[in-house]
């Protein structure tokens, strides 16, 4: 059977078109690959087969109707879910003990417009618990592994988004991104992964980490897919206040080329400590090549920069702290059995319910709003925010996208770090992309000589300008070829 | 425990109400679009929002702050453009996000004020009024003909969301005390409420139900909240300290609740004044607390101790977007502002000759302030006194006694205009009016028909009406003695006799004079 | 070494305030995390920040956004209490909260 999960969302289109096959028949077989190739990977939480077949059936309609645009841009494609992200039935777990039962009675926007937009729903991804991570390996339902090396992590906290993209078991799917949790396991798993900027894709109905840094995104193997999906998932929601009406066409330059583009390279990132040298040196061969196809490279500066991790470890725990109080036993989540009085419920309730990174980052976020330390840490970091929106905002004047490492290092092993202020350095070169609240995005340039692990560019846009960052990660794509499915999963393999 | 008069002489006593209104008017809920309805069926008016479920998001009700806007401009606020709302967080069950959303430092409306007309009995309660000129002021009060005018300050009026509702089961009364569970129910969680909070310019129990009072007047003329002190829409908290007279030094205050009627807000601050002096005056210490006033016993109870001042993790709401209102917005309200009832009772003097007294209490009620206004349309300025009465005494007193609106009774504008109409002219007595009233209430009849019916005219008739007091004194020529003696008393009991022997018909008026005439003869 | 800003006795408090129940050695192992992660949040005391105003909505301009006061559908009761641990008389049922601090 084919292996949908690695066509192309034109590729799928085209045979649906020209009746190769049917709208079911990629549901049957994407579901049969899941089956197999997930036994290794461990991507999905829950596989939708109902609803699979439910959407194979709308597009299949329109199809015998003679008519596969009226079931939408992305008509047959098979697609799936963060497990953060609410669907109708489905458990959405945060993979999180806390809601392991729970059973969702609405659909999230950004769901609802995909599946509105002809996607095939195969399932529920792995995630770090509640997306705190950058590994999957905080997951309360064990972790994901890296398609290219099953012993490795596929980053995080996305980590089930980019694996299924990876091993060829969807051809799209979405994530969200507080600090890089799109982005950075885009970079592990070598695929292109999308933040967008913040306010482009309503956040209703994904459960909130920090509400003023979450954006969700696509990951995909082609620009032009993720930018289709972009175009279905993008626009103002009546539901979401932070949303905003973006009416642009991502597809619209992709064809554009880099030339006469200003990309610029900030010394910054390219000197930070911690970067390695695979990266280093893949990151400044991609600066080349794009200024060998007519790109204007220039230097900017972004002095703040350095103050975003701390500035994002305060505000990132502060807002979960808040966001994460309402799981309380009480309407939903895990209940501790056996109390005689709801205090007792409570804290037994919460213990058990949360693993052990929530616990902290909650904790953490209760200490830093609490009266007095609020002025001393939360207020700064507000303002901190100020400047580092301002430094990209100066950058943005004298370019039209930046290039820059989008992790320091490629996929670790599982367990190979364990000290939590190490793992949040694999955030560094994301993390004040969402302190700006502009897109940002992982467009994968090649494997690392030392590892021989994928690695990849982040291009990083201004504010609602996400088009741009775009544009030239179809230029590096035309460089450096589309990212493939990981070898082990290439041609219909299961991980052999 | 020492009378609250008594106290008062000493001690000044320091106040500030916290006031909850639910916007009850509107169709939907603060954040989300489900139906607002009191008494529906549990968690049947929930949604994602209101339920608190992960990854929904707030939206806010647009009228809602417009009504708040409403609420700020008939108050006398200052109407902030730039705010935010804020997530003020404490665990508790009905509260579905364990966090309400509420305003920061900045609220909507700041800084307004309310003046209230202390008079009569209530100014009494008030030793600085005593003996206060016209005109003459002290403290935050300015002396009127029978009482004072008391100026009380806003701090602010702020924009937040009601909690759900707890049933407690299986102890006694639905407390939480002895239950050994509670039922939640959420259809009440993110109702829109708004929060007024006064400066601690309140110095008397009756002064703290005058503002309450008129502070429902007020959201009641504006349209915000049908205020149902009884179903919980309108509820205050108070704050209350003392100090000894001359100290400027606030003392330790308590927090009280429970006070969900006039007379509970009044009888349960009273109370904690004197509790408060007793005290003190025994050397004791106030403790910061939340006390709870209990009406059937007639006392407050603590509920708990703040140790430390709440910590709630204050912070702006990430998911809402801040306000920056204009101009036009603020105006499009105020247009929209109706007559307030303190214009309106200056409307009612200048227009009808009415005392500030009678105006004032004809707008305590729209129902009674439109019932006037309507009867005397078209009707002779010299209705205006006795309808006033009629309205005050008569109506109020029904409405109370059979716990109904005007609106559904047999009481039309017209009708209550010809009642008064009949007793001005002397075609019947104020005391056939109090029956003609009655048969209205109980007939359904116009005041003509039953006059007509009932054969109640009055008699006016002096050749008639002379006949009588003659067989009278006649009949009496002891006590017409005694009168001459000068025991003019004794022509009360003549009056009497001579209504009486005319079935309560004769005009009392009429018979005075020509008792009067006769026996000074 | 990072220095101390909380011991074991505020962690056990801000533990309280959350209401997620630790044990000892819970409350031991998180302390040391705490005051480690604090540590790397230095540089933000650090900055020279005087005048710079915060940025709580990182969405420039936006304000103002609301709805219209009309009704939407919401759940039935049934589907409201569909992840209710325990429910009765189509209430969330919880055990007694006596001593919750609660003043309402």
């Amino acid at each position: 059977m084919a292996a949908f999960g690695s066509m192309s969302i034109a590729q799928i289109q085209q045979g649906l078109t020209n009746k190769e096959f049917s709208a079911r028949e990629v549901a049957e077989a994407s579901l049969a690959r899941v089956a197999s190739a997930d036994e290794k990977v461990h991507a999905f939480l829950e596989v939708t087969e109902d609803l699979a077949y439910r959407a194979a059936a709308r597009v299949d309609e329109a199809i015998a109707s003679g008519n596969l645009a009226a079931a939408g841009p992305l008509a047959g494609v098979p697609v799936a879910f963060k497990d953060n992200m609410n669907l109708e039935g489905t458990h959405t777990t945060c993979s999180s003990h806390m809601l392991e039962d729970y059973v969702s009675p609405y659909t999230a926007t950004c769901v609802k417009r995909i599946i509105d937009a002809g996607g095939i729903p195969l399932g529920k991804l792995n995630m770090d618990e509640f997306a705190f991570g950058s590994s999957t390996e905080t997951s309360a339902f064990g972790p994901t592994c890296n398609p290219w090396d099953l012993s490795r992590v596929p980053g995080g906290s996305s980590g089930g988004s980019a694996a299924a993209v990876a091993a060829g078991m969807a051809t799209m799917t979405l994530g969200s991104d507080t600090g890089g949790s799109i982005r950075q396991p885009g970079s592990f798993c070598g695929t292109v992964a999308v933040k967008p900027t913040y306010g482009v894709v309503s956040r209703y109905g994904v459960v909130a980490f920090g509400s003023s840094l979450d954006q969700v995104g696509p990951f995909a193997r082609t620009v032009r897919d993720a930018a289709l999906t972009m175009n279905a998932l993008a626009g103002r929601d009546q539901l979401d206040c932070t949303s905003q009406n973006v009416t642009c066409d991502f597809t619209a330059n992709l064809d554009q080329g880099v030339a006469g583009m200003r990309i610029g390279v900030v010394p910054e990132f390219m000197n930070a400590a911690g970067l390695t040298p695979e990266v280093k040196s893949k990151i400044d061969e991609a600066i080349g090549k794009l200024q060998d196809a007519g790109a204007e490279i220039v230097e900017v500066a972004l002095p703040n920069v350095h103050a975003a991790i701390s500035a994002y470890y305060v505000l990132g725990p502060c807002e979960a702290f808040s966001n994460l109080a309402r799981f309380d036993s009480v309407r939903y989540g895990y209940c501790d059995p056996g109390h005689k009085d709801l205090g007792g419920q409570y804290e037994g309730s919460r213990a058990k319910g949360f693993g052990e990174e929530a616990r902290r980052r909650i904790m953490l976020g209760s200490y830093l709003l609490s009266a007095g330390v609020y002025d001393k840490y939360y207020y700064p970091a507000q303002q901190v925010r100020t400047l580092i929106t301002a430094d990209y905002t100066a950058a943005y004047e004298k370019v039209d996208c930046i290039i820059a490492p989008c992790a320091p290092r490629t996929a670790f092993k599982f367990g190979e770090i364990s000290d939590p202020t190490e793992m949040y350095l694999s955030d560094m070169y994301t993390i004040s992309i969402n302190i700006a609240g502009n897109g940002g995005m992982n467009m994968p340039i090649g494997v690392g000589a030392d590892s021989g692990l994928p690695i990849g560019a982040q291009l990083i846009a201004p504010a609602f300008k996400d088009e741009n960052m775009l544009r030239v990660a179809a230029a590096l794509e035309k460089i450096y070829g589309e990212a493939p499915v990981a070898p082990a999963f290439a041609d219909g393999k299961v991980g052999e | 425990m020492k009378k609250l008069e008594e106290v008062l002489k000493d001690w000044e006593a320091v106040i500030g109400l916290e006031i909850h209104a639910e916007l009850t008017t509107l169709n939907t809920k603060m954040f989300c679009g489900c139906k607002l309805e009191f008494g529906a069926d549990p968690n049947t008016h929930t949604c994602p929002v209101c339920l608190g479920l992960p990854g929904a998001l707030p939206v806010p009700n647009k009228k809602a702050i417009e009504s708040i806007v409403l609420a700020g401009l008939a108050t006398n606020c200052d109407i902030e453009k730039h705010s935010m709302f804020y997530r003020k967080g404490y665990m508790y069950p009905d509260m579905a996000k364990n966090f309400q959303t509420t305003q920061g430092p900045v609220a909507f409306c700041m800084r307004g004020h309310l003046d209230l007309d202390v008079d009569g009995a209530a100014a009494k309660e008030r030793p600085a009024a005593a003996g206060l000129g016209v005109g003459e002021e002290v403290e935050n009060i300015t002396g009127t003909e029978d009482g004072y005018v008391a100026h009380v300050g806003i701090t602010r009026i702020h924009m937040e969301e009601d909690a759900g509702k707890m049933v407690h089961v299986g102890g006694g009364e639905g407390r939480i005390a002895g239950a050994t569970h509670s039922l939640v129910d959420y259809n009440r969680a993110g109702t829109p409420l708004i929060e007024l909070v006064t400066e601690p310019d309140l110095r008397t129990p009756e002064e703290a139900r005058l503002f309450m009072q008129k502070l429902r007047q007020i959201y009641l003329a504006i349209g915000i909240s049908d205020c149902s002190m009884e179903e919980g829409s309108l509820r205050c908290d108070g704050n209350v300290s003392l100090r000894r007279r001359g100290e400027t030094k606030f003392g330790t205050k308590t927090e009280l609740k429970n006070m969900n009627s006039f007379k509970n807000l009044h009888d349960g601050l009273a109370y904690e004044i004197c509790r408060q002096a007793e005290v003190l005056e025994e050397g004791g210490i106030i403790y910061q607390e939340t006390r709870h006033w209990d009406p059937s016993k007639k006392h407050t109870i603590v509920m708990r101790v703040k140790e430390t001042a709440d910590d709630y993790r204050l912070f702006p709401e990430p998911d809402l977007a801040p306000y920056d209102l204009s101009d036009e917005f603020i105006e499009n309200v105020r247009s929209r502002m109706p007559e307030l009832p303190d214009q309106k009772a200056k409307r009612f003097q200048e227009t009808f000759g009415l005392s500030a007294y009678d105006a004032r209490h004809l707008v305590e009620h729209r129902e009674t302030s439109n019932f006037f206004e309507a009867a005397m349309e078209g009707a002779d300025a010299k209705l205006a006194k006795p309808l006033a009465n009629l309205i005050i005494n008569d109506i109020t007193a029904y409405l109370n006694a059979n716990e109904v609106k005007l609106a559904d009774t047999p009481l039309t504008p017209e009708r209550g205009r010809d009642l008064v109409k009949l007793m001005a002219e002397d075609t019947i007595s104020s005391k056939q009016g109090k029956q003609v009233f009655a048969a209205i209430m109980e007939e359904d009849k116009d005041p003509a028909v039953i006059v007509e019916e009932k054969g109640m005219k009055q008699v006016s008739d002096t050749g008639a009406l002379e006949a009588v007091v003659d067989a009278v004194l006649a009949a009496n020529p002891d006590d017409v003695a005694s009168y001459k003696a000068g025991n003019t008393k004794v022509q009360g009991f003549f009056v009497g006799q001579c209504m009486k022997a005319m079935k309560g018909q004769g005009n009392p008026k009429l018979i005075n004079q020509i008792l009067a005439k006769k026996l000074n003869e | 070494m990072s220095e101390q800003y909380l011991d074991e006795k505020d962690v056990r408090g801000i533990a309280e305030y959350v209401r997620i129940g630790l044990t000892d050695d819970e409350v031991a192992a998180m302390t040391v995390d705490l005051n480690n992660v604090i540590e790397t949040l230095k540089p933000i005391t650090e900055y020279d920040l005087e005048g710079v105003e915060p940025t709580f909505h990182p969405i420039g301009d936006l304000s103002n956004v609301m709805r219209e006061d009309v009704e939407v559908p919401g759940f039935t009761q049934e589907v409201a209490l569909s992840n209710a641990p325990k429910q009765q008389d189509g209430c969330f049922l919880i055990p007694s909260i006596l001593g919750e601090g609660g003043d309402r």
